[in-house]
């Protein structure tokens, strides 16, 4: 109960809808980024149980921000988020670390699944 | 799941992303396209597919990820982005804008995207300078079966309706206002100094006029900057029953004056101390369930936020019916913690007493809980609402609860000040830090161990030289002590000058580097005659 999670993503919109699926489901997020360079300061600063990540994003894009943030912490649980027809970089960010794939547009159902099982990992 | 809460956010982040769409392809047609840019484009079409299809508005979702493959074949460089690209995309970005106003109207118009969508996918560069001669060029089209995004807006004359109402400003554009607005303010001060000494009446009119509408002006300005305390509101229910439920406590929470408007800046400054402020009331302030029942009290404690406009203020409460807090305990555990001398704690009233909690250190919570253990402490609410230029007090009562009060100007820009002056120098004292101005008869004064004090309000505070602390000479010469009432640390403390100059408005301006990173300096303002002050961070000038 009461895992942490950190939500990444350029799009206010699309942070809201994740934070409407997770709260609803009794996470707690810590914070949010705009960007991976945010995403990465965040990290450091909340140590968040789950990261989600966006790939496509501006300044530095989410699988910079994986890379970086498991260099931090070699341990950290990041969740990238992807749309379809990415499967170049979702190779990409597999080689890099992440720990699952929700694609967008969000499920509900997916995304408590994926985040559930990651975070019992 | 029930995509309605997020409507109105799909509509304004949409707008957003087809404004950059497109400023970025003029941009990237004019100037040969920075790779930035380009990716910029890709981005926004990128983002604009994935809302859209969490919305479930298939078609948009469609015409952008065509617009996004269109674009990711200019990254690749199978493309280059030539002018034929960018009509096509300025036309898919103006029938993006007519389908996203149909969902903001929610009109359920059928709009043919399938024609646009062909020639997105099948674009090919035109061949030669003839181009459109090419008779199988499908950029070209034939005019007739193509409908433009005007010939679809028939039997909407009125679109630009609502439109025409509001418009969109970068929020850089309202700070570059209302600095300008500031710097006329402090060259109205200027002018008046000059009419005062010419002695001239027209002069004096044309001022005074001048005045009048600046006043407009700002207000104007002002009002602008303005959004509802709802934005930031809104989001705390969530935060209080979360963590109620987590902690095993029931929490009736009440909203109120969620209408009130105030500065973004500000608005946005205050997310976090009241976070902090509900979640300390939550888990400190209310006693569980069993305890409630014991001290006769409803099972249920009750919360309270609520937001109130003053003159040109706002203040901003939470208060609680909890436990509330015992001074005497507070006053224990800071002498024990050394952060306040056993003789400063006897004469502590019960005010200041509160006021400790907001002193760096000092926690009286028995355990470190996971929600208060982590972020701010309330000495970071009370350090993060003066930098917005508020103040915050505290009131409590043993066992029926604890009021917490911020009060914040309307603007963060232009201040409300006093001028003192201290020796040759002149200061500004932000008039929400000062409680009140004396001018004390030197017989009041008494003295207290070392320390001199005087009565102020049934307590009696302490005489501090402000000269003193900033180690200039002092020269209060006079019958009557001119001091004005502040906190110090908790504390309430008569802060002596040498002189009251006046109150005025002035427009704050950041220090830089050296000057920023001393304590005890909150910017600098130019004055009417010229003349630089300093502002003084009282809470942290010593």
């Amino acid at each position: 109960m009461g895992l942490t999670v950190l939500l990444v993503d350029d799009s206010l919109f699309m942070r809201n809808m994740l934070r409407g699926i997770l709260e609803g489901e009794g996470y707690e997020i810590v914070a949010e980024a705009v960007d991976g360079m945010d995403a990465v300061r965040k990290y450091r600063e909340f140590r968040p149980d789950v990261t989600t990540m966006d790939i496509v994003m501006p300044v530095k894009n989410g699988i910079e921000a994986l890379r970086e943030i498991r260099i931090l912490d070699a341990k950290a649980c990041v969740v990238m988020c992807s749309a379809v027809g990415q499967e170049s970089l979702v190779n990409a960010a597999h080689e890099a670390g992440a720990c699952d794939f929700i694609i967008k547009p969000f499920n509900p159902e997916r995304v408590r699944e994926v985040i559930k099982r990651v975070a019992g990992a | 799941m029930d995509m309605s809460p997020y409507r109105d956010l799909f509509i304004s982040e949409s707008r957003e992303h087809l404004r950059a769409v497109s400023e970025l392809i003029v941009k990237v047609e004019q100037e040969a396209g920075s790779r930035k840019d380009m990716d910029a484009l890709f981005r926004a079409a990128h983002s604009l597919k994935g809302m859209a299809a969490s919305m479930g508005y298939g078609e948009i979702a469609e015409l952008s990820h065509r617009i996004e493959d269109l674009m990711d074949r200019v990254r690749k460089e199978e493309l280059v982005f030539d002018a034929g690209i960018a009509d096509l995309l300025l036309e898919g970005a103006d029938l993006l804008e007519v389908m996203i106003t149909d969902v903001a109207n929610e009109v359920q118009a059928v709009r043919d995207i399938g024609d646009l969508v062909q020639r997105l996918v099948a674009y090919r560069p035109a061949t030669g300078t003839a181009g459109t001669a090419d008779g199988g060029d499908v950029a070209g089209g034939a005019p007739s079966d193509r409908q433009s995004p005007a010939d679809l807006l028939h039997g909407e004359p009125d679109r630009h309706g609502d439109a025409s109402q509001t418009v969109r400003v970068r929020t850089e554009v309202l700070d570059h206002l209302i600095n300008i607005t500031g710097e006329l303010i402090t060259n109205k001060h200027r002018l008046m100094t000059v009419g005062k000494e010419l002695a001239s009446q027209p002069l004096d009119e044309a001022t005074v006029e001048l005045s009048r509408l600046l006043r407009d002006l700002h207000t104007e300005v002002l009002l602008v900057r303005l959004i509802p305390f709802s934005t930031i509101a809104d989001r705390f229910p969530r935060v209080v029953r979360d963590l109620a439920k987590k902690v095993g406590k029931e929490v009736v929470f009440e909203v109120d004056g969620k209408g009130i408007e105030l500065d973004r800046g500000i608005l946005e400054g205050l997310s976090d101390p009241l976070t902090h402020i509900l979640r300390n009331a939550v888990d400190h302030g209310l006693e569980l369930p069993d305890e409630r029942r014991a001290c006769g009290k409803p099972l249920h404690g009750r919360i309270r936020l609520a937001a109130r406009r003053e003159k040109d203020q706002v203040v901003v409460v939470v208060e609680d019916d909890g436990r509330g807090m015992d001074p005497a305990l507070l006053i224990a555990s800071a002498i024990e913690k050394r952060l306040v001398s056993p003789e400063a704690g006897r004469l502590m009233s019960a005010r200041e007493a509160f006021m400790l909690t907001c002193i760096p250190g000092f926690s009286t919570a028995r355990e470190v809980t996971d929600v208060s253990g982590r972020g701010v402490g309330m000495d970071a609410v009370r350090s993060t609402i003066q930098t917005l230029g508020g103040n915050l007090t505290i009131e409590s009562e043993l066992g029926k609860g604890s009021r917490f009060i911020l009060r914040l100007p309307l603007t963060i820009a232009i201040i409300n000040v006093l001028l003192v002056r201290l020796a040759r120098v002149a200061l500004a004292i932000p008039i929400t830090s000062v409680q009140r101005t004396v001018e004390l008869r030197r017989d009041l004064i008494y003295s207290r161990g070392k320390q001199k004090v005087f009565d102020f309000d049934g307590e009696a505070l302490p005489l501090l030289s402000l000269n003193r602390i900033l180690g200039l000479p002092h020269s209060h010469a006079g019958e009557l002590l001119p001091l004005f009432v502040s906190e110090l640390k908790g504390r309430r403390v008569g802060l002596v000058v040498d002189e009251f100059i006046g109150q005025q408005e002035i427009f704050v301006k950041p220090l830089g580097r050296p000057l920023a990173s001393m304590k005890g300096l909150g910017g600098g303002a130019v004055l009417g005659n010229g003349e630089v002050v300093f502002i003084l961070d009282v809470a942290n000038v010593l």
